[in-house]
C-alpha cells in the first residue's frame, strides 16, 4: 500500500508550467513548485520521453525557484500487519520509489528522501534517491526510476518525505522533475 | 595475516618513493587489513563495535544529545552487522554508572551508518552526567557530559576548535581540550577534509588520508572514521558536550550550498548525511535529513547566549550583487535573535572570518569566500547589531589556520564607525598555516591594511579557551609545541580580555610580550 498522498502529482492545482501556491498532500516548504502536464511540451517531458509507464497526466517540477522543497509527513499505521507492534518487533520493511529527472544536458535535479522518526522526532532511518544527473539520463530529457529498501527500525512512528528540486546555472526554470513517488511497507512475517 | 609494523611500512614507503604503496585501501587491502595498516601508521580505535567512541552534544538545561556509531571495521564501506542493531544507553550521576537517572534503547540502522542519536530528557540543569552504550554484548567507553544551567551563572568556560587536517599532524590540541575544565566545546568546522592523499609521509606529513577524494556516503563515512582514528579526538568528544557548525571541507573546498548541479547535490547530500551520522548533532524537527539544520541559539543561564551559524548550507555565490552568506531565512532569524537578545554575553559560532581582511594597504580582500565576499549582507547585519543596541558581542571563528583578534566595526573602511564587538579567530588544530617567513612579512602588512586588526599569530597550532564571567570575557590562546607529537604539551600563548559593557579587547599585560607577527598596541 502506497502511503504517499498525491505522489503522482495528479491531484489539486496545476497542469501547466506555472507555479502553484499549494500542492495537495504536500507542504510547500520552500520555493514554488509546478505540477506540469505531460502535454505542455516546450521541452518539458512528454509521454514519449523516459518516465513511468503509467505516468498519468502530470509530474512535479521545481517551478521557477532556484530551490523548491516539498514536505509530506506520514503517520505510520498504528495497527495491522505493518502496524506498531510489527514495527517494534522488527518485522516491517519500507520501499521508497520515485522517478526523478531533468532537462537535456542541464544539471537541474530532483531528490527524494525519507526520514523515519521515533516518537520524539529523532531520525532513525534515512534513504535518499537522486538527484539524477544528466550523465545518468544520457543528456536526454526524462525521468528515471530510483528505489531504496530497508528495515523500518523499531520505535519508528512517522516518516517524513522531502522532495527537493534544485536549479543549476542561470535561467528561471527549475527543471528538476519527479513523478510516481511511493512509500510502501511490507511485513516480513516474523523474519528479522 | 602478518602484522604490519609502522617502521616497516614507512621504510617500504620511503623505498618506493610514495607512502601510497603502504597506506590503507590504496593497495587494495581488505577493510580489516586497511584498519591494521592504519593502526600501524598511527591511527587507533576503541574496541569494536564502538571503535569511533562516544560523544554528547547540544546541551540544554534538561536535555543533552548522546551519540555513538557502531563500526566494527571503521574503514569498511559496509559494516558486517545486522541491518538494525539495538543499542542500550545509560546515563548516571557518577562515573561508575551506579546512580542511573535515565536509560533506554535506540535502533542503529544501516541506513544511518549504524549511528544512534539519543536526545536524553528529564535531566537536571547545570549537572554533570556520565553515560555509556551497550550493543552486541559489548560496552562502550564511558563519556562525560554536562547540562546547561539556568538562572544566575557566575562563570562559563568553553573551548573552540577548528580545522583538523588529519595528514597535517596529530591531535595534541584535542588532547589538551579533553583535559580542560570547560563546560562545552564549540567546533567551528573543517572537521574532515575531502581531498585525496597528500603524500610526503613521513617527511612532510605525519600520516595521510586513506584514499582518494570522497564523493559517496560510503566514502565520507570512511573519511570520518579515519579522523576518529585519533585517540585525542575521541577523548575530547567523550570529555565534554559539543556544539557544532561546519565549514567547507566537510563537503568540498569553497563550496556554496546552493546553485550546484545534480552531481554536486549528490555529493553534498552524501557529505551531510555522513556528517550527521558521525556527529553528536541534535537535528531540528523542522526540516529533514539529508539537510540537517545546524543554526540555533542556546543559553548558558543568564550569562551567555550562543548563536551557532551555518555559513555553508544556504550561501549564494560570492562577490555577486545581493549575495548572501546566511541565506534569506537564516538572516531573518539572526536579525530577530538580535532584536530579542537578553542582557548577557552574545557569542556567535562563526565558521569563517567576519572581519574585513585586506592583504596589504590598498590591496584587495584576501579571501572572498569569507564574509568579505558578502559585503552588503555583512553591513546589514552589523548595522542591525548597532541599531538594535546589542552589546557584549564576541564572535569566535575558525578557518584561517592562524590566530587573529579584530575589532568589529559597522564599516570596516571607516575606523570611526561604531565598534560593536570583538572577533577571536582561533589557531587550527593541525591544518597547515602559512610559513613563518610569510607570517613575518605579511603580519605587519595586514595590520597596516586593516585598522580594526589588533593581533595576528600564524606560527602555531592549538585552540582557544574562553572564560566568561558577568564582568569579563577572556580568550586564552592555547598552543601546542609540535603537531608531529601526539602528546605535545599545551601552553597559553596569550590572553585577550573584553570588559562587559565596553566594546573592544585588550591583551593581558602578563603575555603582551609573547611572540606574534602583528600586534597593534605595540605598533609592530
Amino acid at each position: 500500500m502506497n502511503l504517499v498522498v498525491n505522489g503522482d502529482a495528479e491531484s489539486g492545482p496545476g497542469g501547466s508550467a506555472e507555479p502553484v501556491g499549494s500542492v495537495t498532500g504536500w507542504v510547500v516548504a520552500q520555493g514554488a513548485p509546478a505540477l506540469v502536464g505531460y502535454d505542455v511540451g516546450g521541452g518539458y517531458p512528454t509521454a514519449a520521453d523516459p518516465g513511468p509507464a503509467r505516468r498519468g497526466s502530470r509530474f512535479f517540477s521545481g517551478g521557477n525557484s532556484p530551490r523548491t522543497a516539498l514536505v509530506q509527513n506520514i503517520a505510520l499505521p498504528t495497527a495491522g500487519p505493518t502496524g506498531r507492534a510489527a514495527v517494534d518487533a522488527g518485522q516491517v520493511r519500507y520501499t521508497l520509489t520515485a522517478w526523478l529527472g531533468g532537462y537535456a544536458a542541464q544539471e537541474d535535479g530532483a531528490r527524494l528522501s525519507v526520514e523515519f522518526r521515533d516518537i520524539a522526532g529523532t531520525p532513525v532511518a534515512l534513504s535518499v534517491l537522486g538527484p539524477v544527473g544528466a550523465a545518468e539520463r544520457g543528456a536526454r530529457t526524462g525521468l528515471l526510476k530510483r528505489t531504496a529498501s530497508a528495515a523500518v527500525p523499531p520505535g519508528s512512528r512517522t516518516a517524513r518525505l522531502l522532495l527537493v528540486f534544485t536549479r543549476s546555472g542561470g535561467g528561471t526554470s527549475n527543471d528538476g522533475y519527479a513523478d510516481a513517488v511511493t512509500l510502501s511497507l511490507t511485513t516480513t512475517g516474523g523474519r528479522k | 595475516m602478518t602484522r604490519l609494523d609502522r617502521r616497516t611500512l614507512l621504510r617500504a614507503a620511503a623505498a618506493a618513493g610514495a607512502l601510497n604503496v603502504a597506506w590503507p585501501l590504496s593497495a587494495g587491502l581488505s577493510p580489516a587489513q586497511a584498519r591494521e595498516a592504519a593502526e600501524a601508521l598511527g591511527a587507533d580505535y576503541d574496541p569494536a563495535p564502538f571503535t569511533l567512541g562516544v560523544a554528547s552534544g547540544d546541551p540544554q538545561p534538561t536535555s543533552v544529545l548522546l551519540w555513538t556509531r557502531l563500526a566494527p571495521e571503521p574503514l569498511a564501506a559496509e559494516q558486517r552487522l545486522p541491518e538494525v542493531v539495538e543499542v542500550e544507553w545509560t546515563v548516571a550521576l557518577d562515573r561508575s554508572l551506579r546512580r542511573v537517572v535515565a536509560g533506554g534503547t535506540a535502533p542503529a540502522s544501516a541506513t544511518l551508518g549504524h549511528s544512534v542519536h539519543v536526545p536524553v530528557s528529564g535531566l537536571r540543569p547545570g549537572t554533570r552526567y556520565w553515560y555509556a552504550f551497550k550493543a552486541l554484548g559489548r560496552t562502550s567507553r564511558i563519556g562525560r557530559t554536562t547540562t546547561a544551567p539556568v538562572g544566575r551563572v557566575g562563570r562559563v568556560r568553553f573551548a573552540a576548535a577548528n580545522c583538523q587536517a588529519f595528514h597535517d599532524g596529530f591531535y595534541a590540541a584535542h588532547r589538551g581540550i579533553a583535559g580542560e575544565d570547560v563546560d562545552f566545546v564549540v567546533h567551528l568546522g573543517d572537521y574532515i577534509y575531502e581531498h585525496g592523499q597528500v603524500g610526503g609521509v613521513p617527511a612532510e606529513h605525519v600520516r595521510d588520508h586513506e584514499g582518494p577524494s570522497v564523493f559517496t556516503v560510503a566514502d565520507y563515512r570512511r573519511r570520518h572514521a579515519l579522523y576518529k582514528g585519533d585517540a585525542s579526538l575521541r577523548a575530547a568528544h567523550a570529555a565534554h558536550p559539543w556544539f557544532l557548525t561546519w565549514d567547507d571541507h566537510e563537503v568540498v573546498n569553497d563550496y556554496s550550498g546552493t546553485g550546484g548541479g545534480a552531481p554536486f547535490m549528490q555529493r553534498r547530500a552524501a557529505a551531510y548525511q555522513a556528517w550527521y551520522e558521525n556527529m553528536p548533532h541534535r537535528d531540528s524537527s523542522a526540516f529533514a535529513l539529508p539537510d540537517p539544520e545546524i543554526h540555533r541559539v542556546r543559553r548558558w543561564g543568564d550569562l551567555l547566549e550562543l548563536t551557532v551559524l551555518d555559513l555553508r548550507s544556504y550561501r549564494s555565490a560570492q562577490n555577486i550583487e545581493g549575495g548572501s552568506i546566511l541565506g534569506a531565512e537564516q538572516k531573518s532569524w539572526l536579525r530577530q535573535g538580535i532584536d530579542r537578545a537578553p542582557d548577557s554575553w552574545h557569542v556567535w559560532a562563526n565558521s569563517i572570518m567576519l572581519s574585513q581582511l585586506r592583504g596589504r594597504p590598498g590591496g584587495s580582500y584576501m579571501f572572498t569566500d569569507q564574509w568579505d565576499g558578502f559585503l552588503s549582507e555583512r553591513k546589514e547585519v552589523l548595522g542591525h547589531v548597532h541599531s538594535s543596541g546589542l552589546e557584549d558581542l564576541v564572535v569566535v571563528t575558525g578557518d584561517w589556520h592562524s590566530a587573529f583578534v579584530d575589532d568589529i566595526r559597522t564599516d570596516f573602511d571607516d575606523p570611526s564607525s561604531p565598534l560593536v564587538g570583538t572577533e577571536f579567530t582561533a589557531h587550527s588544530v593541525t591544518s597547515g598555516a602559512y610559513s613563518a617567513d610569510w607570517n613575518e612579512a605579511n603580519g605587519p602588512l595586514m595590520g597596516a591594511a586593516n585598522p580594526h586588526l589588533k593581533y595576528f599569530e600564524g606560527n602555531r597550532y592549538g585552540y582557544d579557551v574562553y572564560e566568561v564571567t558577568p564582568e569579563r570575557f577572556s580568550a586564552h590562546m592555547r598552543v601546542i609545541g609540535d603537531r608531529r607529537d601526539a602528546a605535545s604539551p599545551v601552553t597559553t600563548l596569550t590572553t585577550f580580555h573584553v570588559d562587559r559593557g565596553r566594546a573592544g579587547s585588550y591583551e593581558d599585560p602578563a603575555t603582551e610580550d609573547s611572540p606574534a607577527q602583528y600586534r597593534r598596541d605595540q605598533g609592530k
